[in-house]
């Protein structure tokens, strides 16, 4: 089949490997997908919105710790609690009772903290014309919008991102590497989520904590204790980490089109809409994950119960098939696929969209003619990447 | 009750489903299918299906 022989194996598992690279372009020049030790690379965007809610494919994710020989264990255990790892009827409980603490409505309320919180990291910036991204704004930024969110201390916010950022880890494919510090990094964080359970339970509040812990109480039996300890767990990792990452990647794109980030600096209302182009051309979530239910052929190709499918959202991304070249903020685009897709959707999209479409246009206003320097460094570009460290210099004055 | 979806928008992920199964559903052919006139009965479970949309396509009438 003529498909199949035009299908490039790629050596995704290698740290060293990147899926911006000319390898990847030129396997999605000859085919919709890879190959690769995990299963199936899907690189084109037509291939991957039809299969992100494919019916024969479930959330794959669930075969990761396995895939890098993890297989049990405290970490193992969490994962496979995760509401992304659920399907089903249990998928939807859960769901519905995390979606309150995510309503639009909610978020349109906290938009002004989000910029005072932007505004204020800012003004604490060491020096006047540089200052190391990651460290100074993406990642207090990150943790206090989740503090804010969930109700905990703003104070706290080095204990979430430091523990966040460790259990993040996980997402890469250092995975076996990591797993000592993920799982020490990880029963810190249950420490952390069991002393704000014990603090709701004396102290109930009108807050979105409380109306979870109230769920899991006697009587009412919607959510079990270990549900509601991996639950807050998960809240409050996978909303530091995805976000600290995207402010990252947000920074490298338009480091390298001065051009928009003036245009933006001027016109806040593109916000929304740079944050759209951004996940488009430059997401954090490299991959969305898919494993098949049942055995069934997609253009040519036989898909066999168990495959895992990795969908390249920034391969579909920046398609030359579906997109024309380059990084345009006032383009009228396709919807990418950063957020994922189907039912697993991510839940923390809206703030995820409504910090970050704040957070932008105010650096491009208060950090004029932004440049990476020198010695940044990088998690691999896979699974979940993103900048650990960013030194950053701009027109001083801020 | 009212309910209108702009399926210019809608992208089928199926969370109005989720919240409220017995007005939504997405089809086998993947597309979403719904009652647009619903008993009153079901209004708290439709405005949660309109909250969590993720493209915000639908809107609730009296």
């Amino acid at each position: 089949m003529q498909a199949v022989s035009r299908a490039h194996a790629l050596d995704v598992s290698s740290p060293a490997f990147s899926i911006t690279s000319p390898e990847v372009r030129a396997a999605r020049e000859s085919s919709w997908y890879a190959t690769t030790p995990y299963g199936i690379a899907i690189l084109r965007y037509d291939e991957m919105g039809r299969l992100l809610k494919h019916p024969k494919l479930r959330q794959g994710s669930v075969a990761w710790p396995a895939h890098n020989g993890v297989d049990e264990g405290p970490f193992a255990d969490w994962w496979a609690s995760w509401i992304l790892n659920q399907e089903g009827e249990e998928h939807h409980r859960l769901r519905r009772l995390m979606n309150p603490a995510f309503s639009p409505k909610l978020i349109g309320g906290l938009v002004p903290r989000f910029q005072a919180l932007g505004d204020e990291l800012i003004d604490g910036f060491a020096a006047p014309d540089r200052c190391e991204f990651v460290g100074e704004f993406a990642e207090p930024y990150a943790a206090r919008v989740i503090a804010i969110m969930l109700g905990l201390p703003e104070e706290e916010w080095p204990i979430i991102a430091e523990v966040s950022a460790t259990i993040g880890l996980a997402m890469g494919v250092t995975l076996r590497d990591d797993l000592p510090r993920i799982e020490a990094a990880l029963e810190r964080l249950y420490q952390y989520a069991d002393a704000l359970i014990a603090d709701r339970r004396a102290t109930p509040r009108e807050d979105f904590v409380t109306a979870l812990v109230n769920a899991s109480c006697d009587g009412d039996g919607r959510l079990s204790a270990a549900e509601l300890r991996d639950g807050l767990v998960l809240l409050i990792f996978g909303g530091f980490d995805t976000t600290r990452n995207q402010l990252g990647l947000a920074i490298q794109t338009f480091s390298e089109h001065p051009d928009q980030w003036a245009l933006l600096a001027g016109r806040p209302d593109l916000g929304k809409a740079a944050v759209e182009e951004v996940m488009r051309v430059n997401p954090t979530v490299r991959w969305v994950t898919r494993e098949v239910l049942e055995d069934f052929e997609f253009q040519g190709l036989t898909l066999t119960a168990g495959t895992t499918l990795h969908l390249y959202s920034e391969s579909a991304g920046t398609d030359p098939r579906a997109f024309t070249a380059g990084f345009d903020i006032t383009a009228d685009r396709k919807p990418h696929f950063g957020f994922g897709g189907g039912a697993h959707h991510c839940l923390g999209h809206f703030v995820a969209r409504s910090d970050m479409s704040e957070a932008l246009p105010l650096l491009a206003r208060r950090l004029p003619e932004i440049r990476v320097l020198p010695d940044s460094s990088w998690l691999p570009d896979s699974g979940n990447t993103g900048a650990i460290t960013l030194p950053v210099g701009f027109a001083p004055g801020h | 009750m009212k309910v209108i979806v702009d399926m210019d928008v809608c992208e089928s992920h199926g969370q109005c489903a989720i919240a409220a199964p017995e007005v939504f559903a997405i089809n086998d052919a993947g597309e979403l299918e719904y009652n647009a006139e619903p008993d009153s009965a079901m209004r708290e479970n439709v405005e949660e299906a309109a909250d969590v949309c993720p493209v915000q396509a639908i809107t609730v009438e009296d």
